[in-house]
């Protein structure tokens, strides 16, 4: 290799090269959601061909259709459904988040630090979890779901989606907690803390980053999920927005710019969140606090 | 503040036997200095005194408290990791103040400890910090500040130097030693370095394989290592040995034909028995140039100036010898050397113990 | 104490706080519960005769919409744990499968004088002599005239064919590839899907013919290729078409257009002078077993029913009543044209065996418009194919030596245990555990409850054939119609052995290309130099932002071989290249189905490789590629020898997990291709899937192919470690 070539500065073809290859990929990344957004915005169709993906008609008639639904309760005064739906599943989806994030921490602790019986097979049996298709285990799922009154319930709803989302979030924070020193947590205990102090106390909080992304990731496995949410929810006012569009495209009469324009308005708050997140996602776990 | 006494300490990982019996004892308000090669288990020893390792066997008493089976919180004391392990969330004084916070000490106190740590350590501008965004050197002293505010009753130091440079090393070194006397709480301090050994301690364990070779106060260890490995660990650079050295009457035979008087043969007592052989150690800085009546002569291959002193890089023999010398002293390289030996050491061949009574 | 730090005060309010909001909405005895699958002006005709009923009677009622394509498997998921509806509203050809999982009482006492309702109608709810809901709406499709492109409309659906027509516009759209869209053209050469009974009808020189006539509608250009409903409503809402064959739900999408257009009924086939009759759908209210005990709810039913409640209907949502009272109103030409269709019209047959038809016709349907297949040939291969799907369930089994297997097994562990608690290492190392156990022990009470369980008893489903409530014990007899391709060719597409290897070569390919793709972004957007970092970290994850189903159906739009956005790209280049690239149907053959398919999930999957591989960077301090730098490693050995090794052990675990979510990935596999061409590009979960829904209902049967799948992704995510593994002696 030429000095030249090892200097520190990024020789100009490079740059090029690198934001290229970014472009390409952004390209890449953002031409079917384009189309979804068009769609969302068209006024009228256009059954042509076409290369870029720009309204027909601009319109804001779908995002409204959508955005202001009411739910018509006979002999009660009309309630803004779509507004009810949508804080529906973010709770839901925060809630599972929470709840996932909160039963999977202390799991995934033990995994990384602890020595027990049991514990490769554990993690194996976790990992095994996730290859099973749920087209088998759905029907048992709600009969036991009945048996603890759960069914129809949106915490019934948390419940299931936290615990499918566990096993993903073990090994994800398990990984983390692995990276973070042991020193930390023994000066702690030195410094007067017990395990489970130094653990909530400088483990955690070390740890945050990585929490983060955890805690989204279950967000958005709940989020965008319909199947379970459709078939547990047994009142309008309890569905998730992912159910509310499944029906704007039924087999007989598919109204795609409502759907477009539902999908819309639901990833906003997802986008949101990772933007807040993408920080995160990407921040070193450790920076500081070990070694210089 | 404290004695700390370890008593026949045993400590296995599994099959592998880390300390095979060590005793160790500090007394209240001594500073002691465990050292030791890489892999002896200094570390480990100083673990266990601190509670964050169990002992396989023996026994661990601070003052009269039997302490071996408590847990690190309930010990009373605080320690300064290798990597500092400053938590990375907190600011310089949630970090000094995190022990306290935890013994649930009422605001006032922590606010005035802390104030009172961090001006003796000048953090004071610092306290609003990251650790990510100190300099390696104030992060070391953030860790010092960690467990100086706690007013422990005995402090653990885990080569807490390694990280920093030369010169900062030195002047922590002393900054430290001052802190002890002024705190007066008994610390143990584990190093690979002789300086920090010397300097610092009351009190030097040297530890080889899992057990203790030798105790005592730096110049009594420096001056009298028990044996040949403390000799060789201690001192730097290090000791010079020519081993299978003959003992004749009231001498020995050195490769190369030359002979050495030994001066006070008394002090071997009857162990010296012409005809046997042992191994002889003389520290690079025990010699002195003595024309007129040299003990031995060697021939000079290479000389380096370090300063103050002179290494010489010698030969007797055809084995080579270390010798430390007056920067003065004009020696130049192919010099046939006349030495004088100040000071020198017997070792057992077989066992490695010194010879001396 | 900082605030940076979490007190679990603070979790626990917050997890009280959630759980407060989600507390139940405790279902109210008086209350009765009404589904529905309507939207729009529908759902408020819905909304105001409920009103009136409530206001009237005083019972409270709950309406809720359900999405059309998932109202069966709801139903059968509450129905039976007392959580379903008193009444529901749905299409009469379902409940023959209703009725077989038991999620229908007698309608009969709601019914009223049989006079009031059309003939056909009442014989669309009507089986075995009982009534099995109230009729309300009837619905087919019937022909649109777009009465500017068209002045006159010919006799003959050949004549229409022969219009001719501006460059662009199609004299007719309808729904060619559809088995639905393809029925009154079978009707018409005298065929049906569905014999009397229940085999297959759609065999035979009629049905033959009407395919061969469909595919020259098509090859002469008289009518869309791959048109589905939506396309259909488009080409004919945007002028395209002067004629279309759709249903009432395209008048509300006609408000506003621009030229005149009227509804008339489906014209004859010169071919044979017989009309096209379309399948006729009745929609009914029916009553779940709780409802028919509740009078409550059969007054519910008789207002849903009455003809002041078609009036309504007909008034606000434009439905078409099945009432004999309730005239089609004089200033409605379009309900007339409707009404006029509706008694040309056959119910659609309500046996569950219906179900079967349509994947096996479809299929065929495909085929044929496709030029891949002759008629006869498609045609005897979608007999063979129904026949294969209603083969009777494999003959009961004795359990007798599973459950003494089972028994063994268990006492074999039981012993092991036994053993293991008296050897004392074993006793120190659990006490030693202790501790460890107060963290994990909640994690394996939920994921036990709720993952383990339902998975042994779906895996338990497996030994089982018949449906649910009604199964018996089969053994292994399942898993062995599978591995030995139901007595087919091992390797024949559909087959279990054909299937497995589609999908470790999508697997395969997949995670290559995630790999590969998140990889290379990743280190592009590691770089320290690089500017606007953050804008395109942004950008590049939002395909993982957005719900799948939505996007995977954005590709397959993008995919339509005739409008297409690839197509558009494909005709551009062709423009300002001068080339004459054919447009890909990409639905046509299984390299480019696959593609298409691949394209997709890789689209959706490299944004998480990405940020994973954004995340294991991080732990490369950069001394050590300096290290290596100073060591002479040129910038590639610095990638494959510092970089790679260094973030693998974080990658690791993605990888794994991202092999077995793409072995498992049914969606895009789903949504995009549909398993096209001819079940080729299906996946083994998908076939699962279609195992349990679409065909029907075999629940052991996709159990059994559920547990080969976990057993295939088991064997081959620790064969590495099993081989690697020492012989015993070693030890
Ligand atoms: N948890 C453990 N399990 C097994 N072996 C261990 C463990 N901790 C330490 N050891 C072993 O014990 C021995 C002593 O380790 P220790 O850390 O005490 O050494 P040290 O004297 O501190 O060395 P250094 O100067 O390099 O820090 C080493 O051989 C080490 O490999
Ligand atoms: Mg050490």
């Amino acid at each position: 290799m030429s000095p030249a070539d090892q200097g520190r500065k990024v020789s100009l073809a490079e740059s090029i090269g690198a934001h290229l290859l970014l472009v390409v990929a952004v390209a890449f990344a953002l031409y079917p959601l384009l189309w979804v957004v068009s769609l969302a915005f068209s006024g009228a169709v256009e059954p042509t061909p076409r290369v870029l993906p720009v309204p027909i008609e601009p319109t804001l008639e779908h995002l409204r259709g959508v955005a202001f639904s009411t739910l018509q309760v006979p002999g009660e005064p009309d309630r803004w459904l779509f507004g009810l739906q949508l804080a529906n599943s973010i709770v839901i989806s925060l809630a599972t988040a929470l709840v996932g994030v909160v039963i999977a921490v202390p799991t995934a602790y033990a995994l990384a630090r602890f020595e027990f019986v049991g514990k490769n097979g554990g993690m194996r049996a976790l990992l095994a979890t996730q290859m099973f298709p749920a087209v088998a285990s759905a029907i048992p799922l709600y009969i036991i779901l009945d048996g603890l009154g759960l069914l129809g319930t949106r915490s019934g709803l948390v419940l299931c989606y936290a615990t499918t989302a566990v096993p993903f979030a073990i090994f994800q924070l398990r990984g983390a907690f692995e990276t973070i020193p042991r020193d930390l947590e023994e000066a702690a205990m030195v410094d007067g803390a017990t395990r489970f102090e130094a653990f909530r106390k400088v483990v955690l909080p070390a740890a945050r980053p990585a929490i983060a992304v955890t805690a989204l990731f279950a967000f958005m496995s709940a989020y965008n999920e319909f199947v379970l949410a459709h078939t547990m929810l047994g009142r309008e006012e309890m569905y998730t927005v992912p159910v509310v569009l499944q029906r704007y495209i039924s087999e007989f009469s598919a109204d795609w710019p409502k759907f477009a324009a539902g999908s819309l308005i639901v990833s906003i708050p997802v986008m949101i969140l990772f933007y807040i997140a993408q920080r995160h996602l990407i921040a070193g776990l450790t920076a500081g606090g070990v070694k210089g | 503040m404290v004695a700390v006494t370890a008593r026949a300490i045993v400590k296995r990982f599994g099959a592998t036997e880390v300390l095979r019996g060590v005793d160790v004892h500090v007394p209240d308000g001594g500073f002691a200095v465990l050292v030791g090669p890489s892999g002896c288990g200094k570390s480990t020893l100083l673990r266990l005194l601190a509670g964050l390792e169990d002992v396989t066997a023996g026994e661990i008493r601070f003052g009269e408290r039997d302490v071996t089976r408590l847990a690190p919180r309930d010990r009373d004391i605080a320690m300064v990791f290798q990597s500092y392990a400053l938590y990375p969330h907190l600011t310089v004084r949630d970090n000094l103040a995190f022990g306290l916070n935890l013994r649930k000490t009422d605001l006032a106190t922590i606010a005035s400890r802390v104030a009172e740590v961090s001006a003796m350590l000048g953090l004071d501008l610092l306290l609003d910090r990251l650790p990510r965004a100190l300099s390696g050197g104030q992060r070391q002293r953030v860790a010092m500040g960690r467990a100086i505010v706690r007013r422990p009753q005995l402090f653990l130091f885990d080569e807490p130097l390694s990280n920093l440079d030369a010169a900062l090393r030195a002047q922590v070194r002393v900054e430290i030693r001052k802190l002890h006397d002024q705190l007066g709480a008994t610390s143990v301090y584990v190093t690979h370095d002789q300086v920090e050994a010397m300097t610092l301690a009351d009190r030097i364990f040297v530890l080889n394989r899992g057990v203790v070779e030798q105790v005592g106060p730096p110049r009594d260890v420096y001056d009298h290592p028990r044996t040949r490995f403390v000799a060789g660990f201690l001192g730097s650079p290090a000791m010079n040995f020519l081993d299978g050295v003959q003992v004749d009457a009231g001498g020995l035979a050195l490769p190369g034909g030359q002979r050495l008087a030994i001066r006070d043969p008394e002090r071997f007592g009857d162990r010296l028995q012409p005809g046997r052989t042992v191994s002889l150690g003389v520290r690079p800085h025990d010699f002195v140039v003595r024309p007129d009546a040299p003990d031995l002569t060697v021939e000079v291959e290479l000389v380096e100036l370090l300063g103050p002193e002179l290494q010489i890089h010698a030969r007797l023999g055809g084995r080579p010898l270390a010798v430390c010398l007056d920067s003065q002293s004009g020696v130049a390289r192919g010099d046939r050397l006349p030495l004088a030996v100040r000071a020198l050491h017997l070792f057992d061949p077989e066992t490695g113990q010194s010879l001396r009574v | 104490m900082s605030s940076r730090t979490c007190s679990p005060g603070h979790v626990l309010g917050a997890l009280l706080a959630v759980l407060a909001l989600l507390a139940p909405a405790l279902a109210r005895a008086d209350e009765l519960r009404l589904w529905h699958a309507y939207r729009d002006a529908e759902a408020t005709a819905l909304v105001e005769i409920v009103e009136e009923f409530a206001a009237r009677t005083g019972h409270r009622v709950e309406l809720l919409a359900v999405a059309h394509e998932s109202f069966g498997s709801k139903l059968a998921a509450t129905i039976p744990r007392g959580q379903g509806p008193h009444v529901f509203i749905d299409s009469h050809e379902r409940i023959g499968d209703y009725r077989l999982r038991a999620l229908l009482g007698d309608a009969g006492p709601a019914l009223g004088p049989d006079a009031d309702y059309s003939a056909q109608s009442l014989a669309a709810v009507t089986q075995d002599g009982a009534r099995w809901g109230v009729p309300l709406n009837a619905k087919s499709v019937a022909l649109f005239v777009n009465t500017r492109l068209a002045g006159a409309v010919p006799d003959t659906l050949e004549g229409i064919a022969a219009l001719p027509m501006p460059a662009g516009v199609y004299p007719l759209a309808y729904e060619a590839q559809s088995a639905y869209g393809h029925m009154p053209l079978l009707a018409a050469f005298d065929g049906r899907m569905l014999a009397d009974d229940a085999s297959f009808g759609f065999v035979g020189p009629a049905a033959a013919r009407s395919l061969a006539f469909a595919r020259e509608l098509v090859e002469r250009g008289a009518v869309p290729r791959d048109a589905d409903g939506a396309l259909v409503s488009d080409l004919f809402r945007s002028g395209r078409a002067a004629f279309a064959i759709s249903g009432p739900w395209l008048v509300g999408q006609l408000a506003g257009v621009e030229f005149a257009w009227r509804v008339v009924p489906l014209p004859i086939v010169g071919e044979t002078g017989l009309p096209m009759r379309p399948p006729l759908t009745v929609e009914a209210a029916m009553l779940s077993p709780q409802g028919s005990a509740s009078p409550a709810a059969l007054d519910l039913v008789r207002a849903l029913a009455s003809a002041e409640a078609a009036a309504v209907r007909q008034r606000l949502a434009g439905t078409l009543s099945v009432r004999t009272d309730v005239p089609v109103p004089e200033d409605s030409p379009v309900l007339a044209g409707f009404r006029a269709q509706a008694e040309l019209a056959a119910p659609m047959s309500a046996d569950p065996a219906m179900r079967s038809t349509w994947e096996p016709a479809f299929r065929a349907i495909r085929k044929v418009l496709r030029g891949q297949a002759s008629p006869e040939d498609a045609l005897a291969e979608a007999a063979r194919r129904f026949a294969d799907v209603r083969r009777p369930p494999p003959p009961a089994a004795s359990p007798t030596p599973a459950l003494l297997l089972l028994g063994l097994g268990l006492l074999l562990v039981a012993f092991h245990l036994v053993r293991r608690a008296r050897d004392p290492a074993a006793r120190q190392a659990l006490r030693a555990s202790l501790p460890a156990y107060r963290y994990v022990a909640h994690s394996v009470v939920v994921v036990g409850l709720l993952v383990f369980l339902p998975l042994i008893v779906g895996a338990a489903t497996s030994l089982f054939a018949g449906r649910p409530g009604e199964g018996y014990y089969v053994g292994l007899a399942n898993f062995f119609e599978i591995l030995t391709a139901r007595g087919g060719p091992l390797l024949a597409t559909g087959s279990f052995w054909f299937v497995l290897l589609v999908t470790f070569l999508w697997t395969a390919v997949n995670v290559v290309l995630h790999l590969g793709i998140g990889l290379a972004l990743g280190l592009v957007l590691s770089r320290p130099t690089l500017r606007l970092r953050a804008l395109y970290r942004v950008l590049l994850i939002l395909p993982w932002a957005v719900p799948s189903y939505v996007t995977a159906l954005a590709w397959k739009g993008m995919f339509h071989q005739q409008y297409g956005a690839v197509t558009g790209l494909v005709l551009a280049i062709n423009e300002w290249f001068g080339t004459s690239l054919e447009p890909i149907a990409w639905f046509s053959r299984f390299a480019t189905a696959f593609a298409a398919n691949v394209a997709t999930n890789v689209w959706l999957g490299f944004p998480f490789m990405m940020v994973v591989t954004l995340g294991a960077l991080t732990a490369v301090p950069a001394d050590v590629l300096e290290a290596a730098e100073v060591d002479g490693a040129s910038r590639w050995q610095r990638l494959t020898r510092v970089t790679l090794p260094m973030i693998r052990p974080a990658l690791a675990p993605a990888v794994t997990l991202g092999a077995i979510w793409t072995f498992n990935m049914f969606n895009v596999v789903f949504l995009v291709s549909g398993g096209d061409p001819d079940g080729s590009t299906d996946i083994l979960v998908s076939e699962a899937y279609r195992w349990a829904f679409t065909r029907e209902a075999q629940y052991g049967y996709a159990a059994a192919y559920a547990v080969l799948i976990f057993l295939l992704l088991l064997v081959t995510t620790r064969l590495p470690a099993w081989l690697a593994r020492r012989p015993r002696g070693a030890r």
